[in-house]
């Protein structure tokens, strides 16, 4: 008798690092790369319970270059995971119909962007505010 | 209550539980990621646009021991981490890096294990 034998499609084992799968590797990994953030926050709060000494040793690593380079680093991939992840939305959420028509895809994706502009400039400009007056 | 074998109804899962965070967490840093970036990791350290002051010990301190200030850090913190881990266990899992179930005790449990840190630091350090 005949035996089951399904056609499955060869799959090269390193796929993700080539298009069009690349672009999907890169942007998860930006998304990981908020951890190192996290983690560098973290680092601070575990020099803050330790005691003023420990404090400004962490205060002289975020002065030196390294870690003004290791931010901008990740500004750039927080920059690239606000695009992609806006992107995403509508995609994920269900279709939103305003006025009897449906709401296209690129017009949610620039909206939601340009809230997250204005959000982080509105931050931005209140810790400046707020620095100015004390 | 059992749910029977032959039940119509799916399988129930926390899957939905670790989405949520990544979601949270996702959109958190989609909004404010860059100019939190700025602030602590580039003008507070440097001096630009800030007093000199936003980065000391007394500063830093009174924002830890504020309960607000505490809210702040863990969800930035945490939630950053429970992104972190959804996208790598996903993307580990489309490489087939090891077994699913392995893949969720370096991710999610990872995840979990720092946020019961940050929560222990943020008590250690009072109100």
């Amino acid at each position: 008798m005949s035996e089951r034998r399904p056609y499955i499609r060869p799959q090269p084992r390193a796929w993700w690092a080539h298009p069009p799968y690349r672009a999907y590797t890169i942007r998860e990994l930006c998304g990981v790369a908020l951890a190192v953030y996290a983690a560098i926050l973290l680092a601070g709060l575990v020099c803050l319970a330790r005691g003023p000494q420990a404090f400004e040793s962490y205060r002289a690593f975020l002065a030196s270059p390294l870690s003004l380079a290791i931010h901008l680093g990740l500004l750039a991939t927080t920059l690239w995971h606000m695009v992609t992840w806006f992107r995403i939305l509508p995609k994920t959420m269900p279709k939103l119909v305003w006025r009897g028509r449906l709401v296209p895809q690129a017009l949610m994706t620039n909206v939601a962007t340009l809230v997250a502009v204005v959000c982080s400039v509105g931050l931005l400009a209140m810790v400046v505010v707020v620095g100015a007056r004390l | 209550m059992s749910r029977p074998k032959d039940s119509p109804l799916p399988k129930r899962t926390i899957a939905p539980l670790f989405w949520l965070l990544f979601g949270a967490g996702g959109m958190l840093s989609a909004l404010f990621g860059p100019a939190l970036i700025l602030i602590t990791g580039v003008m507070i350290p440097h001096g630009l646009g800030v007093p000199e002051r936003f980065g000391s010990y007394a500063t830093v301190s009174a924002f830890a021991r504020n309960p607000i200030g505490k809210l702040v850090l863990l969800a930035v913190i945490a939630l950053l981490f429970w992104h972190a881990a959804e996208r790598l266990f996903l993307t580990m899992h489309d490489m087939r890096v090891a077994p699913a179930p392995l893949l969720r005790w370096l991710t999610y449990g990872v995840a979990a294990l720092l946020t019961v840190a940050v929560v222990a630091l943020l008590l250690a350090i009072g109100f």
